[in-house]
């Protein structure tokens, strides 16, 4: 099967010539007319029946086949007058500016020229010639006036969209006709095309104006026959009519020999309809329509778009073999199965070989046939021919014809695997493997514990399933997808399949100290989980024997299991299992819960493995259910009491809070608030209004944690990390708290006021959406208007996020898609074979099998080696040794982790020996595998956590002064690589010298900011009379702004004007120059008077003890050239003035620091091999390219990768110019190709066959079969 | 990034000594030779860095030269990673 593939090694683009479009084609087509009255075909008509047939029992009338077997047949349209192709106008356009009008030669001198071709040479060598130099010369040579070979004077040629060309000869504008395009291009010489990036052999310019019009098969438009008996003509059909009918009128014309004016409008109608016939959204045209008004899908927008050609069916496939329906949950079940209707696994079927130890099996099958259940639906025998079971009279014969080499397709059963998938398939774990369970009902059954990989509930969710179906596919599911074995997630290393909700809430109350459990309980509940083995000793022996749940749970332990950590119910509960038994401590979320590392979980993943902790979590699973239904559990109001006190102590904080209002309100109307720099009055006042509600909110709180029960379902369910939060505690029991919008107190309504139930000009808390209600309480009519106003904003916030974050990750996508590791654990791009890291992650750590990033874990080792404290430690000297003996072969951060582990430890030098050993066999372990497509998982990795980062800027009320750019948007400006992100930072640290210095740092600020004359300016006057301008200083601001009057002369010297100075005031003359006085005042007012550029603000911060500066703005350049700035450490958040400023290598690292900063910030836990990826994917040209159309993806080798991802169209035309050949070795290619993939297990190859090797026959034919057939693999 | 320097003279900023930038070399045409082996590429099919890149100017080298750069790594603790040196964009 694959053989024929393999056969397909590349593509070349060109651009069809006239003669090959003739030679290609069947039939010329001239007739408008498409049926007669009969409804046939008319011959030489658009439908003409040599293009291939529609009809089932027609035969075509070239190949002779069927319309089954008929690849359909090209006609030609031969066009009376020339037409511009629109798609190339662009390229037209610059070779008729860049070559002679007359001559047709590149306007370069000839010793230029060689040059030229000197440095392409060049270029070529070293790689890929970029369009830069293309771009170079022709610049160059549309810059000359005169041709330098034939002395033509040249001049200026328009470009009139969509497909006018205008030359203006002295101001007289002529048009070119397609004609004289045509002309002047075919004048053009081979080797000039080259210089400009044109393959003359298969784009030469003049077939960019058309002659021939190919007109494709009918089977690329089909017509539809409508149920009222119409047909219904596809658009491109339609548009061909069009353009025959003008071609007819035309022709009929010139035969007629008509006057030339009539020809020419004929010809631009018919260039109108050749151009909406490829592209029908062209500028400056309008669209071609139907009568209905919709505008004519032709052949660009069949192409373009996530609805296009490329997106929707080459990118993308359809399959068999597929379900799909809602799902449900089911704890009875494991983990990696998946409970399928009876009636899907009657319709999904597996095929079978037939061999003498199933044959028997089979013929049962066989015999139950399509609709009975464990049945089959197909045979497929040796010859090929397929039999259709539900057709078959005598299922008996056809059972008892089965032979080994038979094939049965028979229906799902208990034990198959299958893909899981629920959409959007943001990271790998949204499809992994199951083994099917046939159940009754009509939904999919799943595992709790699997919800949170696939992002699941129950609400209606629906999820896809997946028959693979030959038996490699089978057995790579099986190895590599089934669900135990995706326990850890590759985005951080730590388990993301784990008990979720009631199971939390049950592991707590199960395990918490006075649980204790009777015999008759015991015995249910292990009998529940299948447990044979023998009772334990009863914690309490008398009076009657009591079992702790400690202990139960401890039975689904490992014997030997040890391990300690924090409980996520408390931080100071630590939980201590020592020998496979919980002796001390609760299980909650940090023990058994996903996406927590160290946990109970993880531990038993990397030390026991895969399907021991299945197993452990299968029992776990309905332990923890059964219990909870044995002792129940619910949420009801009076989960939500506190005692009437309570209630009165809230009852004071509000009115204090009103108090302090009305204070902070007589305050600001008496002008004697507190305003920060930057800062307008009512922004102080709202920001201290801001901050005395979210402290009223807080204090409110603390009184509902105080009084409520510890024991309430509510505090129990959030500690636990069961479900939600302290914060929705506090809002249920004792106050919702300020709603907003935009992050703002709302404030939109009618003028000055909310609702008209307000005085206008009210900014109260209860006026601006304060809800001093609780949940429990009830909201008033008010209090509910605006949690609906903000419960709003959140719902259009999450839809915007959802939108963004899946662009991004669409690009990231694209732009990672091709790299995969290599055997030598480099990473590298799949289609030009470049290397993006040297080893992956710096340390070729897999983040999937690192604990938590780390390489080795050293905890793990001592406690698997049983390696404990000696009394003869390991000499220095015997350390040095292993040190020197594991150097280059384990990453120098390990070795310094062994080291010191050692030294803490104690641990004797025989033992360190077997800790290194062991340690590097674990490392070995954890390196990442060959072929591991690691572009994508980091993509993914990344697109996946970004839909939860916040996505609005942040305002810090009364803490921070500016508002920084955070979350999601930050996200994507860096991944974006602006020139300048929206909010420009610097951290400016002084020298060790006046890092104390807290007049010194200041000084400094002062000097840092850049001042204008304007703000220095306390008044500016124009004196017409003796033609100067007048500027008073003011003193108060010169001093604030730490400007002296000689930095004012100093600036204004820089100006080279006359001026004068008295005291504070400044003449300055115009002079003949600058004539204009209200310039010059704008011109003086915009003047640097100190400073440096672009720092709009320093401000002096105490931070980690010592004082540095913050600006807004950037400039890091000058501001490491100021003496008393530690440049070593002064930062910027601009990552191109780092590139431009500090190099490449410091630009990447800000990449990362940046990245792992805003997702550190949100708690979002992605490991930091993942954004180095990133950051050496963005700068691995030497510039900072941004994700997305202009940096890494255009990079990209392949013009098929680039057309998939955007501007498909665009894409393939300047391929096609340029002749490029797809060699078809990215993924994106292979799969719009159908070629398998060459990563993961794709990667595979047979480097050298020996012929008869692999059958033993001898043979070279069959030595050589073998080797293609192994591609698909 | 503790670079000893002899008695830097703290007017003179060095970039080659801020925190972001780590250690670059030029190789010697055998070493590089040596890493071209190992890896088995050609030299554009490195990672590039432009030939106006402040550090390559400070370090004087060229086009074609290959430069070693020794990161510090939060997985690994050191890093070696090579640059290839390319022709600025205009």
């Amino acid at each position: 099967m694959a053989a024929s593939l393999e056969t397909l090694v590349g593509v070349k683009f060109g651009i069809l010539s006239p003669e090959m479009i003739r030679k290609m084609s069947v039939a010329e087509i001239s007739n408008p007319d498409t049926y007669d009255e009969d409804g046939m075909p008319i011959p030489t008509g658009v439908m003409d029946p040599r293009l291939g047939t529609l009809e089932p029992g027609q035969r075509c009338k070239t190949c002779g086949n069927t319309y089954l077997g008929c690849p359909g047949h090209f006609g030609h349209i031969e066009l009376p007058v020339p037409v511009i192709h629109v798609g190339f106008v662009k390229h037209i356009h610059l070779l008729l500016r860049a070559t002679c009008r007359s001559c047709g030669r590149l306007k370069i001198p000839e010793d230029e020229i060689r040059r030229l071709w000197d440095e392409l040479e060049e270029l070529k060598k070293l790689g890929k010639v970029s369009e830069e130099f293309y771009y170079k010369v022709a610049q160059r040579a549309i810059a000359s006036q005169t041709c330098p070979y034939c002395d033509e004077k040249q001049y200026r040629i328009e470009l009139e969209k969509p497909v006018t060309f205008i030359e203006v000869v002295n101001s007289e504008r002529r048009r070119l006709t397609p004609q004289m395009v045509r002309a002047r291009l075919e004048r053009i010489r081979d080797d000039d095309l080259r210089l400009l990036g044109f393959d003359p052999e298969v784009a030469r310019p003049e077939w960019m104006v058309l002659t021939v019009l190919p007109v494709p098969p009918v089977y690329v438009r089909p017509s539809i026959t409508l149920e009222s008996g119409f047909r219904s003509e596809d658009d491109l059909t339609h548009k061909l009519v069009d353009i025959l009918r003008v071609v007819q009128r035309l022709r009929e014309n010139i035969n007629a020999g008509s006057p030339s004016p009539v020809i020419a409008e004929l010809a631009d109608l018919l260039q109108y309809h050749v151009t909406t016939y490829i592209n029908n959204e062209a500028p400056g045209i309008a669209p071609a329509t139907h009568r209905s008004g919709r505008p004519l899908k032709t052949l660009v927008q069949r192409l373009k778009g996530k609805e296009g050609r490329f997106r929707l069916n080459l990118s993308g496939k359809r399959v068999d073999f597929s379900a799909r329906t809602v799902i449900s949950p089911d704890p009875n079940i494991s983990i990696n199965e998946v409970g399928v209707p009876l009636e899907v696994a009657m319709q999904l079927t597996v095929p079978e070989k037939v061999t003498e130890w199933n044959i028997e099996r089979l013929r049962q099958l066989v015999r139950n046939g399509p609709n009975k259940y464990p049945g089959a639906k197909y045979v497929i025998r040796p010859d090929g021919r397929r039999v259709r079971l539900s057709y078959v009279q005598d299922l008996e014969e056809v059972a008892n014809a089965l032979a080994p080499g038979f094939i049965v397709e028979r229906h799902l059963m208990d034990g198959d695997i299958v893909l899981f998938n629920r959409q959007p398939s943001l990271h790998r774990i949204s499809i992994m493997a199951h083994v099917v369970k046939v159940l009754p009902y009509k939904t999919f059954r799943l595992n709790l514990c699997v919800c949170t990989p696939y992002n699941a509930d129950f609400d209606g969710d629906e999820m896809n399933l997946h028959v693979p179906q030959s038996e490699e596919a089978q057995t790579e599911a099986r190895i590599l997808l089934l669900v135990q074995n995706n326990v850890l997630s590759p985005r951080y290393g730590a388990p993301i399949i784990g008990a979720i909700r009631d199971f939390l809430t049950a592991a707590y109350l199960l395990t918490r100290d006075d649980t204790y459990l009777t015999k008759k309980e015991m015995s249910y509940l292990l009998a529940a989980i299948g447990y044979d083995g023998e009772l334990p000793e009863p914690e309490i022996k008398e009076p009657e024997p009591r079992w702790s749940g400690k202990q139960l749970f401890s039975l689904l332990l490992p014997k030997g299991f040890n391990h300690r950590f924090k409980a996520a119910f408390s931080p100071e509960i630590e939980v201590v299992i020592e020998n496979g038994r919980l002796v001390k401590g609760v299980i909650d979320k940090n023990a058994i819960g996903v996406e927590k590392a160290n946990s109970i979980l993880h531990r038993m993943m990397v030390e026991y493995g895969p399907d021991a902790t299945r197993e452990f979590m299968d029992k776990l699973v309905k332990l923890l259910n059964t219990y909870l239904n044995l002792r129940g559990f619910s949420f009801g109001i009076d989960d939500l009491e506190i005692p009437k006190e309570a209630h009165e102590e809230l009852e004071r904080i509000f009115d204090k809070m009103n108090k302090l209002f009305e204070k902070l309100k007589a305050d600001y109307e008496k002008g004697r608030i507190e305003i920060r720099p930057g800062e307008t009055p009512e922004q102080a006042f709202e920001s201290n209004i801001l901050q005395l509600v979210s402290e009223t909110r807080e204090e409110a709180g603390k009184i509902a944690r105080k009084h409520i029960s510890r024991d309430s379902s509510a505090v129990i369910m959030a500690r636990t990390g069961a479900r939600g939060s302290p914060l929705n505690i506090d809002q249920m029991v004792a106050v919702v708290g300020q709603q907003a919008v935009r992050r703002e107190r709302i404030k939109r309504g009618f003028t000055d006021r909310v609702l008209t139930f307000f005085k206008p000009g009210d900014v109260s808390p209860r006026a601006r959406g304060f809800v001093y209600s609780s949940f429990a309480k009830g909201l008033d009519p008010i209090e509910f208007f605006f949690h609906m106003a903000g419960g709003r904003d959140g719902l259009v916030d999450t839809a915007v996020r959802t939108q963004q974050s899946g662009y991004m990750q669409r690009r990231l996508i694209n732009a990672l898609e091709a790299l995969y590791v290599e055997y030598d654990g480099s990473v590298r791009s799949m289609d030009d074979g470049r290397i993006v890291q040297f080893l992956y992650g710096e340390d070729g750590v897999d983040p999937m099998k690192s604990y938590h990033g780390e390489a080795v874990n050293v905890d793990i080792l001592v406690n698997r080696l049983k390696i404990s404290a000696s009394s003869t430690p390991a000499s220095e000297s015997a350390l040095n040794e292993l040190t020197r003996q594991y150097e280059g072969k384990l990453p120098p951060k390990v070795i310094e982790t062994l080291v010191k582990a050692v030294q803490e430890r104690r641990i004797s030098a025989g033992d360190a020996e077997l800790l290194f050993k062991e340690a590097y066999r674990e490392y070995l372990r954890n390196r990442i595998e060959p072929g591991e497509a690691i572009g994508v998982v980091t993509a993914q990795s990344i697109g996946e956590p970004s839909t939860q980062l916040t996505l609005r800027t942040f305002h810090f009320a009364g803490v921070h002064e500016a508002s920084i750019l955070r979350g999601l948007p930050r996200l994507i400006e860096i991944v974006d690589a602006r020139r300048t992100p929206s909010t420009p930072m610097m951290r400016v640290p002084l020298i060790k010298e006046i890092a104390q210095d807290l007049k010194e740092a200041q000084r400094i600020a002062k000097q840092i900011k850049c001042t204008y004359l304007e703000e220095i300016a306390s008044d500016v006057g124009l004196d017409l009379r003796r033609n100067a301008v007048i500027i008073v200083l003011d003193e108060a601001t010169m001093r604030d702004e730490g400007v002296t009057v000689k930095d004012v002369d100093q600036a204004l010297k820089s100006l080279k004007l006359k001026f004068e100075r008295s005291e504070k005031t400044i003449t300055v003359y115009a002079d003949e120059k600058e004539k204009d006085l209200e310039r010059l005042k704008a011109r003086l007012m915009s003047l640097k008077v100190k400073g440096i550029e672009r720092i709009t603000k320093a401000i002096v911060r105490y931070e980690d003890g010592e004082y540095v500066i913050l600006t807004e703005g950037s400039n890091l350049k000058k501001v490491m050239q100021v003496p008393g700035v530690d440049y070593r450490r002064v930062w910027t958040n601009n990552i191109r003035e780092i590139a431009s400023v500090l190099g490449i290598e410091a630009a990447r690292a800000a990449i990362v620091r940046e990245l792992k900063h805003v997702l550190d910030e949100q708690g979002l836990d992605v490991d930091i091999r993942h954004l180095m990826i990133v950051a050496d994917m963005m700068t691995i040209s030497g510039a900072v390219k941004q994700i997305g159309r202009h940096g890494v993806v255009r990079l990209k080798e392949s013009p098929l990768a680039r057309a998939a991802f955007e501007i498909s169209v665009q894409t393939l035309i300047d391929a096609a110019v340029r002749g490029e050949v797809d060699k078809l070795r990215g993924n994106v290619e292979r799969i719009i190709v159908g070629k398998e993939v060459k990563v993961g297990t794709g990667i595979v190859s047979l480097l050298m066959s020996y012929p008869g090797i692999a059958d033993g026959s001898g043979s070279k034919e069959t030595g050589e079969a073998k080797i293609e057939g192994r591609g698909g693999g | 990034m503790s670079k000893k320097k002899e008695s830097p003279p703290p007017e003179e900023p060095s970039i080659l000594e801020h925190f972001l930038v780590p250690k670059h070399r030029i190789l010697s045409s055998e070493e590089a030779e040596q890493v071209l082996r190992r890896y088995g590429v050609k030299p554009h099919q490195l990672p590039s860095i432009l030939a106006s890149d402040p550090i390559v100017k400070l370090l004087g080298a060229k086009p074609g030269d290959i430069i070693e750069i020794i990161r510090d790594s939060p997985t690994a603790g050191k890093a070696v990673y090579y640059r290839h040196v390319v022709p600025a964009e205009e």
